[in-house]
């Protein structure tokens, strides 16, 4: 079980515990997280750090806001995370949702890359690609979900949480 | 802090294996060569400071903070 300040407690299998062996950029001595989605809406994945409740980060799949996106990892990177390649790769962006979520931005200067197999993870720095920061991507987000006919932000009131499946991430990249 | 002085084309050297050259000074820019092990992590400073900050705002997002743009959204 996963004691969370957002989610409640969450079942969590030691299979689906990813490892930062550096943490996060100013989370450094933070190194276990889950991936936590919606059971009904799992178009944002929350980054929940295993130890401490209070510590999650949502996330987005790059591709949804920002096409051509190229991640290129360093030898730095392939080391760390064990990875020749991203083919079992799981590249995620962080998001920062204020208190006016209209006002949301993602980070594609520094994404999150996950090794599947290995459940390693690391932020990388795209040093190559003038990447942004904080780039708004609220209109984009929007535009995304009405082609899908999805609401961005799913308004039931009673909200189930689980804990994504590595192995399930990992198939569905074969 | 240890201040040194350099000219164009010299180096400082840390410990055994970093080095770091004046390689070009241009009015008040100056260009840094850096040979460090693979392992060390070099980054100009504001923008390793930026994605911290910007890890500590995203780590303080709520998803309570999204239930009012939801009856927005599906308002509209």
């Amino acid at each position: 079980m996963v004691e969370t300040t957002r989610f409640g407690s969450i079942s969590v299998a030691e299979d689906d515990i990813l490892t930062f062996p550096e943490g996060m950029l100013g989370f450094s001595k933070i190194h276990e997280y889950a991936l936590i989605e919606r059971v009904d809406d799992p178009l944002f994945i929350w980054l929940q750090a295993v130890k401490k409740a209070s510590v999650a980060f949502p996330l987005l799949e790059p591709q949804i806001f920002e096409t051509g996106y190229q991640v290129e990892l360093t030898e730095e990177d392939r080391e760390i995370l064990t990875l020749a390649s991203l083919q079992h790769a799981k590249v995620f962006s962080i998001i920062t949702i204020p208190s006016d979520p209209t006002k949301m931005t993602a980070n594609l200067k520094a994404p999150i890359v996950i090794n599947l197999k290995k459940r390693l993870a690391r932020q990388v720095i795209l040093h190559a690609a003038d990447y942004p920061i904080r780039k708004a991507i609220y209109a984009g987000l929007q535009q995304h979900c009405a082609a899908r006919h999805q609401a961005v932000f799913n308004e039931t009131e009673a909200t189930a949480y689980h804990a994504v499946h590595l192995a399930d991430e990992l198939e569905a990249t074969a | 802090m240890l201040v040194l002085t350099r000219k164009l084309g010299e180096t400082i050297a840390i410990d055994d294996d970093i080095k770091i050259v004046v390689v070009s000074i241009k009015g008040r820019q100056v260009r840094l060569g850096i040979d460090a092990p693979r392992k060390t992590k070099i980054h100009r400073e504001e923008v390793y400071l930026a994605i911290q900050e910007q890890n500590k705002a995203a780590s303080e997002s709520s998803p309570d903070s999204v239930k009012s743009i939801a009856k927005l959204t599906s308002a509209s």
